[in-house]
């Protein structure tokens, strides 16, 4: 968080129509400055201007109205800036950088609104775990019922953490047959895999049930560090919350 | 073909759009597999991303119609014929990541004709 007293001002001159990566050069910046924690960041578009290279740019003649001047602005602390710094000479390119000391008087601040909601410390938990994937097709029954919709249903029941289901949109497995996303079939068997991550005990439970239920397919375990972020329910509210899991 | 205990994942990362002769790329790295009797080969597509070339992938950008998704293909089997198959990547793959993993395989069935 800036802080009053002195800091750097920084501004990066460039053209709008400059890309970076495929990306307007400028909103790259912007992006880059607002995921590196820049307390904020201006980008005002200028009238008219020329650079090194001596083209004018103007909104003036129609026809010299592309890539007109772009500045992007931002006031950090020194180390900050010093920080930042390499990566923006490297990203602006034929741009100009310059940075000129100044005094903040007076930081900006957070909306009491958005100080609010980051007041729920996210938990950090790490530890090793399992992750379970279960290679089967789209077109697997269980009891009726799609077998990718009957594995996450058991998941559930039987208390594994959590389960994501994806589609593929071609492969072959055990049987050679060949899964394909063809757009004239209507009839779609695409390969599905369901991916877990929990405890080895839990999973190891849960690979005897899924002994009975997947007919064809294949399940393989990789050991993962875990890294998860939970957020605490408040202890006054827990309660409540424990009332409302069990009237569920 | 029987599939136990100890195996190898490989997962090779790159566009929707690439192409090997012609045709997409996924495509033909699971004609590849076939081919090698690689146990099982799935393609899938992501919905957003970056990678080598840094150039943000994404499907459904609004109004615009180029659809370079990026698209993972991910094959298991022993170590052997794991390894069998990079030489073969490395002569398609022209642009994109190829990384493998230790897996343990827990269960593996198929039924001939089961589902014809």
């Amino acid at each position: 968080m800036l802080k009053p007293g002195s800091a750097k001002k920084v501004s990066i001159y460039v053209g709008e129509d400059h890309q970076y990566h495929g990306q307007s050069l400028y909103s790259a910046i912007l992006d880059f400055l607002f995921y590196r924690g820049i307390s904020g960041a201006s980008v005002v578009r200028g009238i008219a201007g020329f650079g090194a290279d001596h083209h004018m740019h103007t909104m003036r003649i129609e026809r010299l109205t592309e890539n007109l001047p772009i500045k992007i602005e931002f006031v950090e602390s020194a180390a900050k800036v010093e920080e930042l710094l390499p990566k923006l000479h490297q990203m602006a390119g034929t741009g100009l950088i310059d940075v000129q000391d100044t005094f903040v008087v007076k930081p900006s601040e957070e909306s009491p609104k958005s100080a609010a909601t980051g007041a729920a410390v996210a938990l950090k938990r790490e530890g090793k775990a399992k992750l379970m994937r279960i290679l089967i097709g789209e077109n697997d029954k269980w009891h009726d019922k799609p077998l990718y919709k009957a594995l996450v249903e058991a998941m559930r029941a039987n208390d594994v953490a959590g389960v994501t289901v994806y589609q593929g949109i071609l492969g072959y497995g055990a049987n050679r047959r060949i899964h394909k996303d063809g757009a004239l079939h209507l009839s779609h068997d695409r390969p599905i895999m369901l991916s877990v991550v929990d405890e080895e005990a839990k999973l190891r439970a849960f690979a005897a049930i899924l002994d009975e239920m997947v007919q064809q397919g294949l399940v393989v375990f990789s050991d993962v560090d875990v890294i998860k972020y939970t957020h605490e329910v408040p202890s006054a509210e827990k309660g409540a919350e424990k009332g409302k899991e069990a009237q569920k | 073909m029987k599939l136990e205990g100890k195996a190898t994942m490989l997962r090779i990362h790159f566009g929707e759009d690439d192409k090997w002769h012609g045709k997409p790329l996924y495509q033909a790295i699971v004609e590849k597999c076939r081919e090698l009797d690689i146990a099982g080969a799935t393609v899938f597509r992501g919905i957003e991303g970056y990678g080598a070339s840094t150039l943000i992938r994404k499907p459904h950008h609004l109004l615009s119609f180029s659809h370079d998704a990026p698209v993972m293909v991910s094959v298991i089997d022993s170590d052997e014929k794991v390894r069998k198959l990079i030489p073969q990547l490395d002569a398609m793959v022209a642009d994109g990541l190829i990384a493998i993993s230790e897996v343990e395989v827990v269960k593996y069935v198929h039924q001939d004709g089961a589902r014809s």
